[in-house]
């Protein structure tokens, strides 16, 4: 046993939506698994792992073992993964170990989540996703949650290296021609312009309206399995080559700087650990809540250089026609942020390219690939480098 | 050793007291119980100048908090001692706010914080 041995052999992604006509995370995540198991050519059965990102709902105790009871499953191993938005790309790294540990054959990761639209921008969803220091030392002078700990990241990179709104905007412009390919994507009718970015509302400066993710409703899932010989697979298999991982603070006020991020050292472990560089990355799929996300983790993964990034997406052509196709599903900007799926979301779309089955919006170069998770503001980071058998 | 309490009550000296680790030799924000750069436990309480830069800023235009009427300003500002908190940036023209922008300590009472220190252009 060992590296290259797990593969991703099923996947599912629900259609995000904005209204759960009264569905809870548990009913999502149940079709989400059943049609991942159906998607590897697998039964219930067979799955003896389970990997699992938190609830929107409050009860979180014994969450892993609430969701093996809703679905009937007696896995041999099971966790929650909690590292925020990085948590379902993190499942897949924690997968790739315990079917290479020879713990689990087919270990299933469900992800997803409920949006509460009554809750939406109010205090306590605010303070829900704060920690104690937060609440104590932050609150008091009015933070708006993730949207102006990104806001303080985009202003300190616009101060650093001169990066323009304008070029953050291209980042949503294209990512919504790729969603424009996408049937399942929320937001797939309207093109984008940078001036229509522009002219959206400032709801934190510097950043617009059609800058921020939208949250919904939704689940997705992955199927790790381990790669045996001769195995017949419905699907061409997705090696997860490697892996890598950093973490440096919780609350962007302790980062140790806003314009560089731990995707720095977590794409650089995952590169270490496969042997390949950006250079032979052809897709990448990277965490989007917001387009200054999506910029400064293309520097810090090492596509270009450190304040680079507003060039260098001004100039690159991010969509599934381009030279960089980058979230080609339209990422969570265009996708809506299904809770915890958000970040699966990106996966799974690499796993549809590297299959060839990703239909109108199919890249032509599809062997390797890097999907990032990240979570907080900046905080956790996870990345995964997936390869075509 | 109530840090949390003892923090929020030296802020009335119109000073910011920060935890200072002797064995490390740095500053510890926020309060806590133990040094986080060495994990000693003996912490002492020094005040600090009050002086910093504006490392990063947003002006809030869209508020969750009816407290807070945008606009405002929500900012990190990195203290001369190298001690970075959040704040808001008081006393300043929206146009005229810069990173860099030299601040100086200034204490408002506000809901719940008799001594709250906000900042202001130096």
């Amino acid at each position: 046993m060992g590296r290259g041995e797990a593969i991703i052999s099923g996947i599912s992604e629900l259609a995000p939506v904005m209204d759960a006509g009264g569905r809870r995370t548990l009913d999502f995540l149940a079709e989400a698994a059943a049609l991942a198991v159906k998607d590897a050519g697998l039964g219930k059965d067979d799955i003896d792992g389970l990997l699992v990102t938190p609830p929107s709902e409050d009860t979180y105790i014994l969450w892993p073992s609430q969701v093996a009871e809703y679905l009937q499953l007696t896995p041999v191993f099971m966790n929650m993964v909690e590292l925020g938005g990085a948590s379902a790309v993190a499942a897949g790294a924690r997968a790739k170990l315990t079917v290479e540990a020879g713990i689990c054959r087919h270990c299933l990761c469900l992800s997803g989540g409920v949006w509460d639209a009554q809750g939406f921008n109010t205090r306590a969803n605010k303070t829900a996703v704060m920690s104690q220091a937060e609440i104590d030392y932050e609150l008091p002078y009015g933070p708006m949650g993730f949207n102006s700990g990104y806001a303080l990241i985009a202003r300190r990179h616009m101060h650093q290296y001169g990066t323009t709104p304008e070029q953050l905007a291209k980042i949503a412009v294209d990512q919504r021609i790729n969603a424009l390919a996408n049937p399942q994507a929320l937001f797939n009718t309207q093109p984008l312009t940078i001036q229509a970015v522009l002219d959206s509302k400032v709801i934190v400066d510097p950043l617009h309206l059609l800058e921020i993710v939208r949250p919904c409703s939704g689940a997705a899932a992955v199927v790790v399995s381990r790669s045996d010989r001769g195995h017949d697979w419905p699907h061409h298999p997705v090696d997860i080559l490697g892996f890598g991982e950093a973490y440096t603070h919780n609350s962007i006020s302790y980062a140790p700087q806003l314009s560089q991020s731990p995707v720095k050292m977590a794409a650089q472990r995952a590169f270490q650990m496969t042997g390949r560089t950006p250079g032979d990355i052809d897709l990448v799929s990277l965490y989007d809540c917001y387009t200054i996300t999506v910029l400064i983790t293309l520097e810090d993964a090492g596509f270009c250089p450190k304040g680079a990034g507003g060039r260098f997406v001004a100039d690159t052509d991010l969509t599934y026609k381009g030279d960089l196709p980058c979230n080609t599903h339209g990422g969570q900007l265009s996708c809506g942020q299904a809770s915890f799926a958000g970040g699966m979301s990106h996966v799974i779309e690499v796993v549809r390219q590297l299959r060839g089955e990703a239909g109108p919006r199919q890249v032509r170069k599809n062997r390797l690939a890097l999907v990032n998770g990240n979570g907080g503001v900046m905080s956790t980071q996870s990345c995964l480098i997936l390869e075509r058998k | 050793m109530d840090y949390k309490h003892t923090f929020w009550h030296k802020l009335r000296t119109g000073h910011l007291w920060l935890q200072y680790c002797p064995a490390c030799a740095r500053y510890v924000f926020y309060p806590r119980e133990r040094c986080p750069h060495c994990w000693e436990a003996q912490l002492d309480w020094q005040p600090l100048s009050g002086m910093g830069r504006i490392y990063s800023y947003t002006v809030v235009r869209v508020s969750a908090l009816p407290e807070f009427q945008p606009p405002y300003i929500y900012a990190l500002v990195e203290l001369d001692e190298g001690v970075r908190l959040a704040t808001n940036i008081e006393d300043c023209p929206l146009e005229s706010i810069q990173v860099g922008m030299p601040v100086r300590i200034k204490m408002i009472n506000r809901e719940g914080h008799e001594a709250l220190p906000v900042f202001v252009p130096a």
